[in-house]
């Protein structure tokens, strides 16, 4: 019982990241109707943006994670502006070729900058973990859960309640329509696009501190982040999230009970299962967000 | 108030509306007729700047807007309720109308509109935390011209405001879309419903295969023998 508990618990602190993961993946295509290959990068970007301004530069922990976040959305503002923006109207193919040339180039300027030795990154927490009863869980997992939720409320509040997300909800269901109503379509693809990117460098931020950086430790996030907003139904900001607790609970459970070589595995077994009975995923009646 | 003058559409290579001229005098209400395809709906697009002309000029209140962004022509007050309503399904009734006045800033003054709309059609109150999509295709109707209205336009498109609906919704919309011309609002209103359109209107175009065949004054039209053949059944 204990031990299941611990599971459960693990796999909320990890959920929360991969619910990030994939609220950013599932906007971005959601809106844009782009297969983001590159937001595996992202996160990587996050992740080593955190090793450079914790490590060499001895920035404060949490201003440093805020620079992270920062440089993530202007990344991604900057990846629409000059890749996509040019390939509007283009057809999928094309914009799937860039993303992955992309994604190749991203990793390859990582490595050289970085190397291809793992680093890891100091956390200013107490080194003694919380203990609740029979489970227990390190200051810097809590942490993490605790600034993964804030981002996700974050994000769900920007898109209910802010003029930008009702001009990207107006986008999703009708681009046309929403450009009648004076919404700028441009403006609301680079906005979403940078907002995604930006996640994903949090989800990046937030983990490298907890395991280790490395240039292709993207590549399975980004897997992941696929997996996440398959399960959760394309284009669902709701789904992505409960999608990424669901697959961090199934790693959990996979890897206590079964076999931990089997983690990764895990995931993907359920979406196979899920895939078989809802083709459209969890929560798609019809694709949407919000 | 609106020129259009020799404007020529083309999807691709496909020629949609060809050296199109049209005038809308101010507080008009003016209809296109014509069958499927004449290029009604591309005419509409041309002028809200959904579509860039190939060639030709549209001037409203003499500034030249051919090829503007349709933020620009809802801007200087152009108002486009598109074809087949067109609504976000899932945001709420209230979440459209704020979608209708998405460039203006004026809170106070959104709100009032908010109210008349409200007072105008009270099932949109009654159902305004709803999502749009689960409302009846009269309401939707109700909802899209609302919404339009919520710009606080001078000059509004309506393209087949009547399509799909019930026939006594239809007599409704058209009472509604009078209304608002009463209100001191320009009017563009596209048709397929010829008897009701020219019934309802100041002046018609007649639309055949992307050119205007005939123009005139309702009761002009009215009693057209072309016109009568074509369009009215006899």
């Amino acid at each position: 019982m204990d031990q299941l508990l611990q599971h459960f618990l693990n796999a909320m602190i990890l959920g929360g990241t991969y619910a990030l993961l994939g609220i950013g993946l599932t906007l971005i295509f959601g809106i844009m109707r782009v297969v983001n290959f590159t937001h595996g990068e992202l996160y990587t970007f996050g992740a080593y943006m955190m090793f450079m301004f914790v490590m060499p530069l001895q920035t404060n922990f949490f201003l440093a994670l805020l620079l992270a976040v920062m440089l993530g959305v202007a990344l991604g503002a900057l990846i629409e502006i000059m890749l996509l923006k040019p390939l509007r109207g283009a057809d999928i193919d094309t914009t799937m070729l860039i993303m992955i040339g992309a994604w190749i180039a991203m990793q390859n300027m990582e490595q050289f900058v970085w190397s291809g030795i793992a680093k890891s990154i100091n956390n200013p927490f107490p080194a003694d973990p919380l203990v609740i009863g029979a489970v227990s869980v390190s200051w810097s997992r809590v942490f993490v859960f605790v600034v993964a939720c804030a981002l996700i409320a974050g994000t769900y509040a920007l898109i209910q309640w802010t003029k930008l997300g009702k001009a990207m909800r107006a986008t999703f269901q009708d681009t046309e329509t929403a450009a009648l109503m004076g919404v700028r379509i441009n403006t609301v693809y680079i906005a979403t696009f940078a907002i995604g990117s930006g996640l994903a460098a949090a989800a990046g931020a937030l983990l490298g501190p907890i395991f280790v950086v490395y240039p292709t430790m993207g590549d399975m996030a980004a897997l992941k982040s696929f997996a996440i907003v398959i399960l959760g139904g394309l284009g669902s900001v709701g789904g992505a999230t409960i999608g990424g607790f669901i697959l961090a609970m199934m790693e959990e459970l996979g890897a206590g009970y079964i076999s931990s070589g089997y983690r990764d595995a895990m995931g993907f077994l359920l979406i196979i299962i899920i895939l078989l009975f809802r083709p459209t995923g969890l929560f798609a009646q019809k694709e949407r967000i919000g | 108030m609106l020129k259009v003058d020799g404007v020529t559409c083309a999807y691709g290579k496909v020629m949609a509306v060809r050296d199109l001229t049209m005038e809308v005098r101010q507080g008009e209400l003016v209809t296109l007729i014509g069958a499927n395809g004449a290029g009604k709906t591309t005419t509409l697009k041309a002028i809200s700047g959904v579509l860039a002309p190939v060639e030709g000029r549209i001037e409203f209140e003499g500034e030249d807007i051919t090829g503007a962004s349709a933020r620009t022509v809802l801007e200087k007050g152009i108002a486009h309720c598109p074809e087949g309503r067109r609504i976000f399904p899932y945001m709420t009734v209230r979440e459209n109308l704020e979608m209708g006045c998405f460039l203006r800033n004026d809170a106070q003054a959104i709100a009032k509109d908010m109210e008349k709309i409200f007072e105008r059609f009270p099932i949109l109150h009654e159902r305004r935390a709803q999502a749009a999509g689960t409302l009846s295709g009269g309401e939707q109707q109700m909802l899209a011209i609302s919404r339009a209205l919520m710009s606080r336009p001078r000059l509004i498109l309506f393209d087949e405001p009547s399509l799909g609906l019930a026939p006594n919704l239809v007599e409704q919309t058209f009472d509604i879309v009078e209304q608002i011309r009463s209100d001191g609002v320009t009017v563009v209103m596209v048709e397929q419903n010829a008897l009701a359109a020219l019934e309802l209107c100041d002046r018609s175009y007649v639309l055949e295969s992307g050119e205007v065949t005939l123009s005139g004054t309702g009761n002009q039209l009215l009693k057209n023998k072309k016109v009568q053949q074509a369009y009215l059944g006899g």
